[in-house]
């Protein structure tokens, strides 16, 4: 490379800054291409390829695809139980077998297993009081409403849970019932006992 | 290059096509989004703030909040954790897979904690695998059930600010769908926000941290923001808004606190703030978080 | 050639110091640029010293957090944002503006066309900040990093540096050559660049603001391509005028500032959207390739800077604090801040110090530490041969250098180690978030008395314009004075004079700061 080899324009004398024109470094150019190259590898791996639904350090589709929790039944169970271990195993156990003095039973309960599910979410919405008889036992309740940090979908799931666990033989709720009941009687206030029957099942 | 109109074709092509990949592709991409729905849920996400927090959210423009607090979690990972629901009849076999599966995929480390026994079931791991790839969780899960156990698998977000309990999983665009000005920040100075309506769901605890921040977080670095706060003698009865605090920080005797529109405002903002919906582009098995 | 001519090329000698070259005549060419280049550089530096006063009372939150609490005015979340955008758009931006006219005008070998337009829209500028910052700090602040002026002061903005563009344009077209120099297209580029980025950042998040997160993509799009590529385009683009000229050799060489020229814009212009933001992967990824390759750019500028300084008296690392070292430490600095981007930029990396003080750190020295200095360099060079009078005290450019390089190392480095050693804590869960910040308190508390130098230079800085501000209106009334009296008066009484007081009398009382 020649210092020396000044522009065309060398002849200026008036202070004005000037350029060497000489080559420029070919190992900058093959920097440039080699990371050109590598930048194409690595948008190629973690870009997702330009899908909206790809986030880092997800890759690709298919990775969010296999990444996704199972749906349906095996899920709702799923979520159900970690709502029951959360808000209501302390009282009524993980076993479902209540505390005596404390909450009944839930596992083989007429409560759980009734044909429809219309008591047992009301109870869960608005809570219940007063004396109820559980499996041939006399009990006298005073259970919170739950209904108010609980959302459809997390009410549907511990229902589910609560009826299909520990031998009961109920069905699924899913959350457009639990939506339909709570628009009826959602914020109504603990229920009693005695108003528990009047409800249809 | 020789001639100025050169100079401005390449400087308008270069910035043309950094203008169409960073301001008109995320327009046409994202600028059009919708709510989702939650994964295993017939909800949908996000839902709009009430109003008292929307005009919270101008009162935290208005005073930067953002200049120290970030609303983003970040996720540095995914992973699997296998769970046994039930160990089913023969527990000595469920145990004896869960060896053999350890020795197959884990030759050289034991990797896996033995940190919680299912209840009477002979004593089979509650956790069997944690933090391992979906296919691995896919093996095991097939394995324990030939063996006569019901095992599931929990799709986990991994990171520090998980970890810390900012949230569940990294933010995404959802989360910001109805926010106007988006106020992601990019300095913690202060903690994240994007979960702490969820983390500090009382309303009344952030006036007080609003206040005095040092009252309840000792040596905070938090300015106290009480130019939103009025302190006015106490009148015929006391304010029912009015603000408890300890003796330090107290006002004069004779004197209550009562938060402004502004701070209600701006507390009703933070309580609003959580977004921890599993969702498609983000999924994580969802953990029971509202109490 | 103009005889009058002959003065600058002694003027092209680094061994001659700035305040031997003072002589009572400027050329016509520098004198054209006179009155728009005091309007741009007095507000500018006014601008420069209030911003850094604000930036002051930001940090003193972290140093006594109760300090301001009872004044909405100085809250932290006010007075950051207002000190950053006083810093940007009252100092950098005019003074970049006022540098490009003249560098212009010389290289054009043709005085400042239109040259009340410029004055008209250097008021206007220095007006439009002014309600910008003050609408931040009453809290009408946008909420967009950058971007926080309300639509009022934007608009000024926007139009103001339309008007100087279109002065800017004018002189370039007058030049009486065909080949352009390096500084020509770096300078040209950033005529384009301001007006389309920040036209795109007020339309999408400000007038019809965009839904949801496209605003995040539009903002980071923005703020990169102001405080990165139009800050280097400026910077470099004085920086490549002013080191060949003052080292007495050419630049080394016209290709290589091509390769940078291009690499810079193409690259440059997609970085900014780190791996955090709740944005798509594809977003991430191409802003880190994008940095990965402005790594070529970068390096280019420190060949360039090395080669055409070396084997020149002072050209190494010494210095006396001439504006050849300004120039020299600024562009050190640039290669050092573009490092910081391109390292935030990388995932790995951003995991540590993503979110903490590093962030500022860089931004401060891009600010500070690269562009405040070569415009401080540049105008302490170019505003004796404007002005046709001697700086009143040149000792302070050397006493602003050292107060500005000790500052600028103390401020944006603290800064930096502290936001490692907070990366270092927030990246571990089991350590208690107040532990994160406890870490970087320390070196923001050290980092203060390095702004304290920085705003000392800066006052050095403000005194020596205003000073020469007031030298300048004061001949300009005696000569004035003198006219009225003798309206005869001789012919060396030299055009540029008559120039000035046409402008002058045009204008008002404009050149006020």
């Amino acid at each position: 490379m020649n210092d020396e080899s000044k522009s065309s324009n060398s002849s200026r004398s008036d202070g004005e800054p000037e350029t060497v024109r000489s080559t420029t470094p070919i190992w900058i150019i093959l920097l440039t291409l080699m990371l050109l190259f590598l930048g194409s590898v690595y948008f190629d791996h973690h870009s997702g390829w330009f899908s909206s639904k790809v986030y880092s350090p997800y890759t690709s589709k298919d990775e969010v695809e296999l990444y996704q929790p199972k749906s349906g039944a095996a899920a709702q169970a799923a979520h159900g139980r970690q709502v029951y271990q959360f808000v209501c195993g302390a009282c009524h156990g993980v076993d479902g077998m209540g505390k005596p003095g404390q909450a009944p039973p839930l596992a083989g309960s007429e409560w759980v297993n009734a044909n429809g599910f219309h008591r047992l979410a009301q109870i869960l919405l608005n809570g219940l009081n007063g004396n109820l008889q559980v499996e041939g036992k006399d009990w006298n309740l005073n259970m919170a409403a739950m209904g108010a940090g609980l959302s459809d979908a997390d009410l549907a799931a511990v229902l589910t849970y609560i009826r299909t666990s520990w031998d009961n033989k109920a069905g699924a709720v899913t959350a457009d019932d639990v939506k339909a009941i709570r628009a009826a009687v959602g914020g109504h206030p603990s229920i009693s006992a005695a108003q528990l029957k009047t409800i249809p099942e | 290059m020789r001639n100025g109109v050169i100079v401005f074709i390449a400087a308008f092509i270069a910035l043309g096509v950094s203008w169409c990949g960073f301001v008109l592709a995320p327009v046409m991409q994202l600028g059009t989004e919708k709510q989702a729905a939650v994964l295993n849920s017939s909800d949908v996400y996000p839902i709009g703030r009430p109003g008292e927090a929307n005009q919270g959210l101008q009162v935290y423009r208005a005073n930067g909040c953002a200049a120290c607090h970030t609303e983003q979690v970040q996720q540095s990972g995914f992973a699997c954790d296998v769970m046994i629901t039930s160990a089913g009849t023969n527990p000595p076999a469920v145990i004896a897979a869960w060896w053999r599966m350890q020795t197959n995929f884990f030759p050289n480390e034991m990797t896996q904690r033995f940190y919680s026994v299912i209840p009477n079931s002979g004593g089979v791991p509650q956790f069997p695998f944690e933090r391992v790839r979906k296919e691995i969780a896919d093996i095991a899960v097939e394995s324990f059930q030939n063996v006569g156990a019901k095992a599931e698998i929990h799709i986990i977000a991994i990171g520090p600010d998980i970890e810390r309990g900012w949230g569940l999983r990294r933010s995404v665009a959802e989360d910001f769908l109805y926010d106007q000005p988006v106020q992601l920040g990019s300095l913690r100075a202060g903690p994240d926000l994007a979960n702490v309506g969820a983390r500090l769901p009382d309303a009344n605890w952030q006036l007080v941290h609003l206040y005095a921040p040092q009252a309840l977080v000792k040596n905070s670095t938090m300015p106290p923001f009480r130019f939103l706060f009025e302190v006015r003698k106490i009148g015929n009865a006391p304010s029912p808004d009015a603000l408890q605090f300890s003796k330090a920080f107290a006002p004069p005797a004779g004197c209550e606190v009562v938060p402004k529109p502004e701070a209600k405002q701006l507390a009703a903002y933070l309580s609003s703030l959580r977004a921890d919906a599993p969702l498609y582009e983000a999924p994580f098995t969802p953990i029971m978080t509202k109490p | 050639m103009n005889p009058k001519e002959n003065f600058d090329s002694n003027f092209g000698e680094a061994s001659v110091p700035a305040s031997r070259l003072v002589t009572s005549l400027a050329s016509p060419i520098d004198a054209s640029c006179r009155v728009p280049l005091l309007v741009l550089f007095s507000g500018a530096a006014l601008w420069l010293v209030v911003g850094l006063l604000l930036s002051l009372a930001a940090v003193m939150t972290f140093h006594k957090p109760d300090m301001f609490a009872d004044c909405p005015l100085l809250t932290y979340g006010r007075v950051q944002p207002a000190a950053n955008d006083a810093l940007l758009y009252g100092f950098c931006i005019p003074a970049g503006l006022g540098v490009m006219l003249w560098i212009f005008a010389r290289l054009s070998r043709a005085e400042l066309a239109l040259p009340l337009v410029p004055v008209v829209a250097a008021n206007l500028w220095h007006f439009g900040v002014l309600v910008g910052v003050v609408a931040i700090l009453l809290g009408d602040s946008t909420g967009f990093v950058w971007l926080e002026f309300p639509r009022g002061g934007s608009a000024l903005l926007f139009a103001a540096f339309l008007l100087i563009a279109i002065s800017a344009v004018a002189t370039f077209g007058q030049r009486r050559e065909c080949e352009l120099y390096p500084s020509h297209w770096f300078l040209l580029a950033a005529l384009l660049w301001f007006p389309w980025i920040y036209s795109t950042a007020n339309l999408f998040l400000v007038a019809w603001p965009v839904r949801g997160v496209a605003q995040v993509a539009i903002n980071s799009w923005f703020a990169t391509n102001l405080i990165f590529v139009w800050l280097a385009l400026v910077g470099l683009g004085t920086a490549f005028y002013f080191l060949p000229k003052l080292a007495g050799r050419p630049l080394q060489t016209y290709y290589l500032a091509l390769f940078v020229f291009w690499t810079l814009i193409l690259f440059g212009s997609w970085m900014g959207i780190t791996v955090s933001a709740p944005l798509p992967a594809w977003m991430s990824a191409a802003s880190s390739v994008a940095a990965a390759l402005t790594l070529v750019p970068v390096l280019a500028v420190a060949i360039i800077t090395f080669k055409t300084v070396r084997g020149v008296p002072h050209g190494g690392i010494s210095c006396k604090g001439e504006p050849f070292c300004y120039i020299k430490f600024g562009t050190a600095a640039f290669v050092l801040s573009a490092l910081m981007l391109i390292a935030e930029a990388c995932p790995q990396i951003s995991r540590v110090i993503g979110f903490t003080w590093f962030g500022p750190a860089q931004v401060q020295l891009q600010i500070l530490g690269f562009f405040t200095v070569v415009m401080s360099g540049a105008i302490h060079e170019l505003l004796p041969c404007v002005m046709g009078f001697g700086l009143p005290f040149p000792k302070l450019v050397r006493l602003q250098h050292w107060l500005f390089m000790p500052g600028i190392v103390l401020w944006a480095g603290s800064l930096a180690v502290g936001g490692v050693a907070q990366g270092m804590k927030l990246g571990n869960p089991q350590t208690a978030f107040a532990d994160s910040t406890a870490a970087a308190l320390m070196f923001l508390r050290v980092g203060t008395t390095g702004l304290l130098f920085i705003l000392l230079g800066s006052l050095l800085f403000a005194t020596n314009i205003f000073i020469m501000t007031l030298k300048w209106k004061l001949a300009l009334f005696k000569s004035l004075l003198a006219a009225f009296k003798a309206p005869l008066a001789t012919p060396s009484a030299s055009a540029s004079l008559r120039r000035d007081r046409a402008v002058a009398e045009g204008k008002g009382g404009e050149v006020k700061p």
